[in-house]
Formats: C-alpha cells, structure tokens, sequence
C-alpha cells in the first residue's frame, strides 16, 4: 500500500510540473526548458514573502502565487515575445539561456543554501495514515489534491472558459486565430503566466514539504519525460505519462536498482520516442512542424 | 581570422591584473563556492577569511600581512585546475587549499606537486596520501575521515543499542559515500550487529520515501548515514513520516546544529569532531563575535572548520618565518602541534608521517527536548 | 572560408587548382601567414596560465567544429553533446586502465567509441526532426553519463580516473608549450578536415538538407544515410576532443561532463554564428574566455575578495544574459557582426553593395 502512496506523490509531483510544459508548448509550440528553474523562483519568492508577511501565512501563499503568475507574464513580454517568429531551437535555446540566467540570479539573491519556507511560515508536517496502511505526510497529500484541482480547473478552462477557447484556437492554428480577432500576445502571455503558476505551485509545494535546494531545477527537468510520454500538446497526455514516469521510477527503486531512479525517466523517454514520437496522446502532425 | 589576432594580443598584453607584489604571504584557495556541494565548503572558506581578516588586523603574522586568493571552482575539477594553474604561476602563492569536491583532487594535487608548492585539505575530504605514511607535501585539516567515522559511529551504536541492531545504510549516489556504506556494512556484522542492504540515493531527488519504505521495510531499527547533509536529514524526515521508531545516527555537518534545533527529534544522533556551539567555549564566543563584525553570511555555528583551517595555516606560516618559500612553510607543516582550544577533542598534531592528525576524537550529540545534549564525550582513535 | 563579400572583385580562378586552394588573394595569404607567426610564436610569450587557456580553447574549438557541422551545416540539432566527449574521455582513461594501451590506440579507439555511439545518437533523427531530435540527444546524453558514473563506482574510481600523460618515443606530454603545439596541430587538423568535408559532396548534400529536405530528397540525395553520416563524423570527432581533454587534464570523471557542458557547446555555435566554421571558432574562443572576462571584471571592483562566493553565480546569470542578447539581437553570431566590420571597411566610403552585378 505503501509502494502506491509513494507512487501517487511521486506522479502527482510530476504531473503538476508536467502540466506547465503542455500548456505553453500546446498554445505556442514552444519547449520551455526553463520550466524547472521558474519552478525553483516560484519557491523562493515563497521564500521572500515568508519574510514580508511573517505571521500571515495565508497572505505569503496568496502573494507568492500572484508573484509567479506576473513572473510568468513578465517572461513572456520581455522576452519571448522578442522570439516568436524565430526558428523554433532560436526560442527553446532563449528557454535555456533564461534558466541559466535565472540560476545565477537566485544564488545571488538567496545564496547556495539549503532553504526550509515551511519553517519559515511556521507550518509543521506531520505524516498522515493512509487507509491500508500507507502513510503520506500533510504537504504531499496537498500537493496530490492541488495536482487534481488544477488539471480540473485546467480543463474547465480550456474547454468552457473564453480565454481557454482562445488559447486552444491559437495552438491550433496561429494564423486562422488571429484573423479571428484573437490577440495572440495575450494568449501566449496567459500561457505563459499559467504554466508559470502551475510550476510555482509545484516548486512551492515541494519546498514545503522537504526543504528549498538549488537542485530543484533538476526534478524539473525530470518531470519533461512526462509530458512528452502523454504527448507535449496533451493535458491528459501529461497526467498519464507522470503516472507511468512516476511507477517506473518507484517501482525500479523497490525491486531493480535506487540508483537507476535518476536516469528511469530518460530511458522511457528514448522508447518512446523510438516506438511513437509523439506521445501517446500528442497530435500526430507535430513530429514535421520544424 | 584577423579578430581573432587581435584578441589574443589584446589578452597577452595583460587585460587581467597583474599579479601582486611579493611582501605578504601569499595563500591560494581553489573552492567549490557555487554548484550544489556548496554548502558544505564555502561557510568554511568564509571562515577562513574571516580569520585571515583578523589576523591582518592585528599585525599579521611575523610582521607580514597574509594575502588570501580565493577562487571558485564550483566543484568542477577543469575548473579547479585550471584555478590551481593560475594561483600557482600567476598569483605564485606559496601555499595551496583545496575546499572542494574530491573529483577536484587528482588535477589540483599534480598541478601543487609539479609547481612545489605544498596543499591542504580543508573542509573537504582527507584523501589517501594524507594518512600515514604521508605524501611529502600533502595536508589536510578536515574533521571527517573516512573508515573512522564508520567505526566510530558503529561503536557508538554498539554501546547504546538496547537490543540486537539491525541496521540500514543510506548513502548518497557519490562514490565516496558508497564506498563508506560498504565498509561499515562489512564492519557492522564483526560488531554483532546484522547489516541491512545499502540505500542508494540519487542527488537530486523529488521524494525520499520510496527510498525510506525500504529501509523501514527491511526492518531496520537503527540507521547510519554517511552522506552530504541533505541526503541525510531527508532520508531521516521520510523515515519518520513513515512512521518508523528507530534510532538515526548521521555524521555531524556544518549544518548539524542549526538542523538539530529546527527537526527536535531525541532519537537522531550526530557524530562528529567539532564541538557543537551549544558547549559555549570561550573560543566558539570569539568566532560569533568575529563573524558578526566582519558580517559573514553564514550563521556563526558553521564557522568552526574554517577556523581550525585558519588557525593551523597561522601555526605553519609562523613557523615557517620571513622570508618564506614554500618549502620552508611545507618543512614547518611536518611537525606541527596546535591548540585548538577545544573546538576539536585534542591539538591538531602532524608528524613527518601523519598529515592527516595523530588522534582522532569524536564526539556524539542529540537533541534531548529543550536543548543539544552530549551523549558520548570525546573518544578517540589512534591515526597509524 | 568566410562568404559574403568578396575580397576581390569578381571570380578570377582559371583552373581547379586555384578553386581548391585555400586563399585566394594575397592579403589572405598574408595573413594567414601572419596569424600562423603569431600562433607558433605566442607560446614563448605568454605566461602559464594564458597557455592553459589557450589549450582550453584550442580543445572547445575542436568540440564547436563538430557540433558546427551537425548543426550548423546539416541542420541537426543535438543537445547532448557533452556525452560525446564524455564517451571519448572515458574510453581513453578505461583503455589506459584496463589494458594500459598508449595513446595512438586509445585516440583511435576514442574515434571508433565515438562513431557508434553517433550511430546511436543519429537513429532518432532518421524519425524526427526539430524539437524532438533535441529531446532525444537530452535523453542519451543522460544514459551515457549515468554509464560513466557506474563505471568509476563499480571499478573504485570515486574521485575519478588518473591517465599518464601520453608518450610519444619516450617523452612524455607534460609541458605548456608542448601541449600547446599538440592541440594546435589537433585543431588545425579538424578545421581542415571540415573545410574539405565541406567543400565535398557531403557538405553539399548536408547543406541541402538543412536548407530543405523534402527538396534535397528529391534531387536525388539519400537523406538517411547523409544524416547517419553527419553524426557519425561529428561524434567522432567530439569523442577524439574528448580523449584529448582527458589526456590534457590527466583526470577523467563524469562531473565534467553536465548539461551545462552541452549548453556551452551549443552556445559556441550560437554566438559564433550558426553555418560557419568560422563562427564555431569565436564562439570557441569567446565562451572559453567569457569566464575569466568576468573574473577580471570583477576582479576591478573594490573589495574583491567578497565576490569570490557569487562569481560563479555571476557567470552563469551573465552567460545567460549574453546568450539571450545574441540569439534576441544578433541571430547571426560574431560572424555576423565580424561581415558587418568587414563590409564596412570593404564598402567604405560607400554604405551599401551595388545592387546588380559585381560578384558575389
């Protein structure tokens, strides 16, 4: 029972960060490399507000989610914006560059240590009996719930909301949408600002349930295979494959080898895509589009 | 092709600064100041340069300042040798520190050998040639050491356990820590104890509890943990959140002390060789002092392997008086015996064989509900 | 070498001869041959420290050379470039280990190593393109380092792999200046080998296939077996850099070789400019230097010493900042801005190139 707690978490974890690289890659066909490094920003702006609103946990959280979803639409106007049009490696290294970038800042800012926003909003974490005898403690059981609210809410949105139908029109067809009178700026910056979220969210959750590292970047990257596994343009694509990244992982920690876990994700990622390039959700038309 | 001439002679005609002129005690250090292993190597260096600081402004040593040259190798070893290169021919410093990973070691120790300049280890781990019989030129000042810490710890286990120990073992993916896993588990058998399968964890980790439900699962009820800090206090955390009762015995890092207030658990021991702030020894009133004049970044607590690093390169340099060379400093370090007003178990002693020290004393600390206690005073374990 | 403007007015080559040579005009030769004085003479002039630099570009410059060509030339991306000099250094220190083989066998060997494992890298790129081709080079490169890693675990090396430096008749390479020449040599030699694979019917076909593969197919080019090819020749040629690394460094272990590795070589394109051999050497010779231009800049302001603990931290939120600006502004690179200079002085006094006619 225990092996399916760990497994849940494990995927919840990879399924948020996941959801972050289908948003922006399905609404602008861009890859986000810098996607766990925002992640990593996310936590430390939790950091910071931590300190501002010391004693009002509630505003720090609030505050912080605002923060990352202006972090996100910043990046985009600033920079990206700049890259649209551009050959598609010219943005993705863009996404490099910025995460190196933001790497360097957040030492800078913060230093190279270890970092506790849990301690510092005055949260405790106790564990949490599963019926069946798992235990799984209170943070990751949030995160698992949070995962399940936004991908519902992500759904929601894209279907029924007036900016979700935008956003899904200008995946599809850039040009035909802004015929249509669709602002695609707009739409790449929500997306942008959303995927940002969802990362921070992640980042934010994590940190608070086993401490802030500079290494966060690095789970970040872990959490790509997922996407792509459940085809980069696919919202149930990306819940699927951290689901299958995430049993792998787990499950060649219990019965193969704990030091195989790092390099698991990759491996399913090559089979993938040597066996269906574009996920097992993914539309098959995005393997030519250069 | 033209622009590339131009950078060239542009370079060789000096856009760097030259070096400084010979009238103090040149001393390089090559650290990993940035990259993920930094936490444990630069509050050292920090440290170090606090005490330097302190040192210059009360007259030097001999009557000459010392010059420190740090450099940031981000535990890289090209990077570090590419630093130790130029502390060694353009900065010509007459003593070389390495305070980074050991993958840093094998460039930077044949760049000091083929330059003559002698090197120490400080804050990182002690390598092979350190040990008796030493490597000429060849130091180190760190507080763990491999193979004794295992026995050390072990024993304390062996002492303190009130019924048969089965014990787990919980490494970080480096090569170093597994090595270390695998000898105490060789050892925990000879000890009476039944050794449990190895845990080995890749650094970057999204969720240690996969790693925990194995430990728990093979039934473990003590857990020994030789690893960077992180991977120790996360592995133990996860234990516990699964709710595991056993007892956790881990080597006491820089941030042992600020970590065992923040968790409050009684049943995680550290082992160590430094004393731990909450003792209040004049000297450790001195360094917290000294820190928050000089405003250092890290919190005072983690100072202390600088120090001791400070206060033995101070002994050598002494010792190795005005003019000095590097020759003259690494002949001083070969019979050396500081005070280290008991920040360690005992002086920091180096014979012509034994670079690394003679004795080596641990101590074991817990939390004990309101404060850090000491569980086992000094014991030590002779260096042959 | 360089396209774009013309030297000479017109194209003046009666024979094959003259098409094959190198240079074409006098000032080229001139100065070639004043850039090779200055490189033959630079290492009796500089100190230590700016010969290890100057190896240290030398071997990136050979490591950009090949990614250049796959990238830049037969338009496929790779991300995973760090395992390829991985593969190389590490076979060079297993083989010096395990069977004590001298260099002329290991260097040789790193090439072969390198090739297959291009093979392996290039599978995916006969099914994708783009994206997901850089997705793929990603993920080996990941697996080979994992690999590296197990082998110094499992065979006790945990602080890495000491290699002798290599002998040749009995001398041993551990000089500067011979180290220089050596890995002069080994550059020059990869910068002709890819001029002449360039002016071949490889390039040619390479070429075409970047600028337009369903076109190239149809004239007739075999695209599966002219991509193979490019990563094949391009891993080679990395892995051998990376044998040479390791020999350099006399020390191979798999903390070299991160992500941020293959960054740094894609970079070196990037800045450089993309489709020119040119271009990988500056972008070779800036990221190279671009650390210790930091440092030196750093080194200027007051109270220097305390920025020791965030100069890396400075270095990678400057290298990204520069990468950001080179690929937003300038996405032709240093070659880019090196034929805007050169036209400038070329045109000068005038502004622009006449609009018909007169050479190409």
């Amino acid at each position: 029972m225990q092996l399916v707690v760990n497994i849940v978490v494990l995927s919840a974890i990879y399924a948020l960060i996941a959801c972050g690289y289908v948003l922006i890659y399905r609404v602008s066909r861009v890859l986000n490399l810098a996607h766990g490094e925002l992640m990593m920003l996310g936590a430390y702006l939790l950091l910071a507000t931590a300190a501002s609103f010391a004693g009002n946990p509630a505003a720090a959280i609030a505050a912080a989610v605002v923060l990352s979803l202006a972090v996100g639409i910043l990046v985009y106007v600033l920079l990206m914006r700049k890259m649209t049009g551009e050959m598609v490696l010219a943005a993705v290294l863009t996404t490099v560059a910025l995460g190196t970038l933001l790497r360097g800042l957040v030492v800078l800012i913060w230093s190279a240590q270890q970092q506790y926003p849990g301690q510092a909003l005055g949260f405790a974490n106790p564990a949490i009996a599963v019926p069946g005898g798992g235990r799984v403690s209170t943070f990751a059981a949030i995160l698992v719930v949070t995962t399940a609210l936004v991908y519902a809410g992500l759904f929601v949105f894209l279907r029924f909301g007036r900016w979700g139908v935008r956003m899904r029109a200008a995946g599809q067809n850039p040009l035909l949408a802004a015929q249509r009178g669709i602002n695609l700026h707009a739409v790449y910056a929500l997306a942008w600002g959303l995927s940002t979220l969802t990362g921070s969210l992640a980042g934010m959750l994590i940190a608070l349930d086993s401490g802030l590292t500079s290494s966060m970047t690095i789970i970040g990257l872990k959490a790509f295979p997922a996407a792509l596994v459940g085809g980069l343009d696919s919202l149930v694509g990306a819940l699927i494959g951290a689901l299958i990244i995430g049993a792998a992982e787990v499950l060649s920690i219990q019965y193969i080898d704990p030091l195989l876990s790092d390099v698991v994700p990759f491996l399913v990622l090559i089979a993938m895509l040597i066996v269906r390039p574009w996920g097992l959700f993914g539309t098959h038309e995005e393997l030519d589009r250069v | 092709m033209r622009s590339l001439f131009v950078v060239a002679a542009a370079l060789a005609t000096g856009a760097f600064s030259p070096a400084l002129a010979q009238d103090a005690y040149v001393v390089g250090i090559t650290a990993a100041l940035t990259g993920p292993p930094a936490g444990t190597y630069a509050p050292a260096v920090d440290s170090l340069r606090i005490y330097i600081d302190r040192v210059n402004a009360a007259g030097g040593i001999n009557g000459k300042k010392v010059n420190l040259v740090i450099q940031d190798d981000s535990a890289e070893p090209s990077k570090a040798a590419a630093n130790a290169k130029k502390l060694l021919t353009q900065d010509n410093v007459m003593l070389l520190i390495d305070a980074s990973l050991s993958s840093t070691y094998a460039p930077v120790v044949a760049e000091a050998k083929s330059a003559g300049v002698p090197l120490v280890f400080a804050s990182s781990v002690c390598p092979k040639d350190v040990y008796p019989p030493a490597s000429e030129s060849q130091f180190c000042t760190t507080a763990f050491a491999s193979t004794y810490d295992s026995r050390a710890a072990l024993a304390f286990v062996k002492e303190t356990a009130k019924e048969p120990v089965k014990i787990g073992f919980a490494a970080m993916a480096i090569p170093l820590s597994r090595g270390e896993m695998e000898f105490a588990a060789k050892q925990a058998p000879e000890l009476g104890m039944t050794a449990l399968a190895i845990e080995v964890i890749p650094p970057p980790t999204a969720d240690y509890t996969p790693f925990a439900t194995k430990l728990k699962d093979g039934g473990a009820n003590w857990v020994f943990s030789w690893a960077p800090w992180v991977t120790q206090v996360r592995t133990f955390e996860a234990l516990r959140r699964l709710d595991w009762n056993g007892d956790y015995i881990a080597w006491a890092h820089l941030e042992a002390e600020g970590e065992l207030k923040r968790i409050k658990d009684s049943r995680l021991y550290v082992v160590g060789s430094n004393a731990l702030f909450e003792d209040n020894l004049p000297i450790q009133k001195e360094i917290a002092e000294a820190t928050k004049k000089a405003g250092g970044k890290y919190p005072p607590e983690q100072m202390t392997e600088g120090w001791i690093a400070g206060m033995v390169i101070e002994a050598a340099l002494k010792g190795a008086g005005w003019p000095a060379t590097p020759a003259k400093i690494q002949a001083s370090m070969q019979n050396l015996n500081v005070d280290l007003k008991g920040l360690r178990g005992g002086p920091m002693e180096w014979t012509k064989d034994n670079h690394f020290r003679t004795k080596q004393y641990y101590r074991v600390y817990r939390w004990d509900g309101s404060k850090i206690a000491l569980v086992k005073n000094w014991f030590a374990y002779d260096v042959k | 070498m360089s396209r774009g403007m013309p030297r000479a007015s017109g194209y003046f080559r009666t024979s094959y001869t003259q098409d094959l040579a190198l240079t074409q005009t006098r000032l080229e030769r001139v100065s070639l041959l004043a850039f090779a004085v200055t490189l033959a003479a630079f290492p009796f002039l500089a100190t230590a420290f700016y010969l290890d630099l100057a190896c240290q570009v030398f071997l990136a410059a050979i490591g950009a050379l090949s990614l250049m060509l796959l990238t830049g030339y037969a338009g496929q991306i790779s991300l995973g470039h760090a395992g390829l000099l991985a593969a190389g250094a590490f076979t060079a220190g297993i083989l010096f280990h395990e069977f004590n083989a001298p260099f002329w066998v290991t260097l040789p060997a790193a090439a072969v190593v390198g090739a297959l494992l291009g093979i392996v890298f290039g599978l995916p790129s006969l099914r994708l393109r783009g994206l997901y081709l850089a997705v793929s080079t990603l993920a080996l490169h990941f697996v080979v380092v994992y690999l590296g890693g197990e082998y110094e675990t499992k065979r006790g090396y945990s602080t890495g792999i000491v290699i002798d430096p290599p002998t040749i008749g009995g001398y041993a390479i551990t000089n500067g200046r011979a180290w220089y020449f050596v890995l002069l040599i080994a550059a020059a030699a990869a910068l002709l080998v890819c001029i002449n694979l360039l002016r071949s019917r490889t390039g040619r076909a390479w070429r075409a296939i970047r600028a337009h593969e369903t076109v190239a197919e149809a004239l007739g080019i075999h695209i599966p077996a002219y991509k193979l090819l490019a990563f094949v020749i391009s891993s080679a040629m990395a892995a051998v850099a990376g044998a040479l690394f390791a020999y350099y460094r006399h020390f191979v272990s798999v903390e070299a070789f991160s992500l941020f590795l293959s960054i740094q070589y894609v970079a070196m394109i990037i800045v450089g400019g993309m489709g020119s051999l040119l271009g990988a050497l500056l972008g070779a010779v800036f990221v190279t230097l671009f650390p210790y231009l930091i440092e030196a800049a750093l080194q200027k302001l007051p109270d220097a010493q305390s920025y020791a603990g965030v100069l890396f931290a400075v270095n990678y939120a400057a290298f990204g900042g520069v990468m950001i600006l080179f690929l937003v502004f300038e996405p032709l690179g240093l070659v880019g801005i090196w034929h805007r200079v050169q036209s400038y002085f070329l045109l000068w006094p005038f502004k622009h190139r006449p609009v018909a006619g007169a050479g190409k």
